[in-house]
């Protein structure tokens, strides 16, 4: 008989809890919804654990439970946001080589739409392979490479405004 | 090529969360782990079926592939892993469970002698729990019937030749054994708190967990008893084993003669129990079926 994996969660606990915690809150930038985000890893791990086929429960796994937790928390927030959302997406696609402020780069990222923020988050903040993100977001590669282009052009779009306005 | 936004790369820093959250999340956890522990059902298991044992049938099939499907439609048997596929796409060999047993099988090999018998060859006794329907799905996919069913004085049961060229002595069930007398049939590990004795053997040694009857009744999956954890005060704490007797009230009598303290007969579905005393003060029950 096999153990009950779910009981290496709690022997992990300590360990992953500030790994998990700090992956999130870098990544949501609230406190409140990283704690959440923390709380719904955790939880829903121990029925994912158990299925047959699951790797076995490692700090690295649990990450990636986040990353879908972080996934399902902006596909939530896309909805809302649906209705606010301008029409007009930016479709800018020539070559940009500035070297990025990384403290107004953060910025822009937390200003853009939800769907947006995630995309880049997954393909340059974890430095996920695009198919991997496309694996992560439910979505065809193709649909991703796509998504991605948008976000990027939103994102320069709105770097460049701001920093503008900031100089 | 160079991205820009590469600069946006966070590899994951730990940071310490509120520790009011901690402790309460790892409260949740902890809960989680023994409640999700014990909404599993006994169905479900981690273990293969079936078990190799001392008598094991090995038979060799004109088509292992259907022979296998036959033998999951007819027989009701579940498939061991995967079967084990030669470069010439011949199965080499494949295993399935039938009740506690195991059936080994392979694909023909000529080149190596391996071939069904033309005629005649062993015969294979088969308990099933519904003879007559087995029967029928078997000559539904081809099997032809060498003997038809009836009841000889031993139970149902009748022979088939299946389509693969194995034949098949099916027989109804056999009742179960009863207990002999003074055997223990089911074990209750009774303890002050079910809730850290869940987490304590369920960390130690896996055990796993499914509601019972009261709220602080479990029944345990990885003891390999039969039997159960049940938590709650006043109870004396240990092990506490159900002993099976021919004659309940004959063995009650003998409780009383050996200076134990008898209880009173209960009615339950799975038979009759008696809540006893031994003559040193430790508890156990009887049962009768």
């Amino acid at each position: 008989m096999r153990p009950d994996p779910a009981f290496a969660l709690l022997s992990l606990y300590e360990t992953a809890l500030p790994e998990v915690y700090g992956y999130l809150l870098a990544r949501c930038g609230s406190r409140a919804v990283a704690e959440e985000l923390t709380s719904e890893t955790f939880l829903g791990a121990v029925s994912a654990c158990r299925k047959t086929g699951s790797p076995p429960v490692s700090t690295g796994w649990l990450i990636g439970v986040a990353r879908h937790k972080l996934v399902d928390h902006w596909r939530r927030h896309e909805r809302e946001e649906r209705g606010l959302r301008l029409v007009h997406e930016a479709e800018a696609v020539d070559p940009w080589d500035e070297e990025l402020d990384a403290l107004l780069a953060r910025e822009v990222l937390a200003s853009l739409g939800a769907h947006h923020r995630a995309v880049l988050t997954l393909r340059y903040l974890d430095g996920l392979r695009v198919p991997d993100v496309a694996d992560v977001l439910g979505r065809t590669v193709h649909a991703t490479e796509a998504l991605l282009t948008r976000a990027k052009a939103a994102f320069r779009a709105a770097y460049r405004e701001k920093g503008v306005r900031d100089d | 090529m160079t991205d820009p936004l590469d600069a946006l790369r966070a590899p994951v820093r730990p940071v310490d969360p509120d520790p009011d959250f901690a402790d309460d999340l790892r409260e949740r956890l902890r809960r989680a782990v023994l409640r999700i522990g014990g909404e599993m059902t006994t169905t479900e298991t981690t273990t293969t079926p079936g078990r190799i044992g001392a008598l094991t049938p090995y038979i060799v099939v004109s088509d292992a592939r259907r022979a296998l499907d036959f033998y999951v439609e007819v027989f009701d048997a579940v498939r061991r892993g995967d079967p084990i596929i030669m470069d010439d796409n011949r199965v080499g060999h494949a295993e399935l469970a039938i009740g506690d047993a195991v059936l080994m099988l392979a694909d023909e090999f000529p080149e190596m002698g391996i071939v069904v018998a033309p005629e005649g060859g062993a015969q294979i006794r088969i308990e099933l729990s519904d003879v007559d329907d087995s029967v029928r799905r078997a000559l539904d996919r081809g099997a032809e019937l060498l003997r038809p069913v009836e009841d000889r004085g031993y139970g149902r049961g009748g022979t088939i030749k299946d389509p693969f060229g194995q034949r098949w002595l099916v027989a109804e069930k056999s009742p179960e054994p009863p207990v002999p007398q003074g055997q223990a049939m089911y074990f209750t590990f009774q303890v002050p708190d079910d809730e850290a004795a869940k987490s304590f053997y369920g960390g130690v040694l896996g055990w796993r967990y499914s509601p019972g009857s009261t709220p602080t009744a479990w029944g345990v999956e990885g003891n390999g008893l039969q039997g159960g954890l049940w938590g709650g005060s006043g109870r004396q704490v240990g092990w506490k084993l159900m002993y099976a007797v021919d004659d309940l009230e004959a063995a009650l009598q003998r409780v009383r003669d050996f200076g134990g303290r008898p209880g009173e007969v209960e009615q339950h579905p799975y038979g009759r129990t008696a809540d006893c005393v031994d003559n040193q003060g430790i508890e156990f029950w009887l049962w009768q079926s």
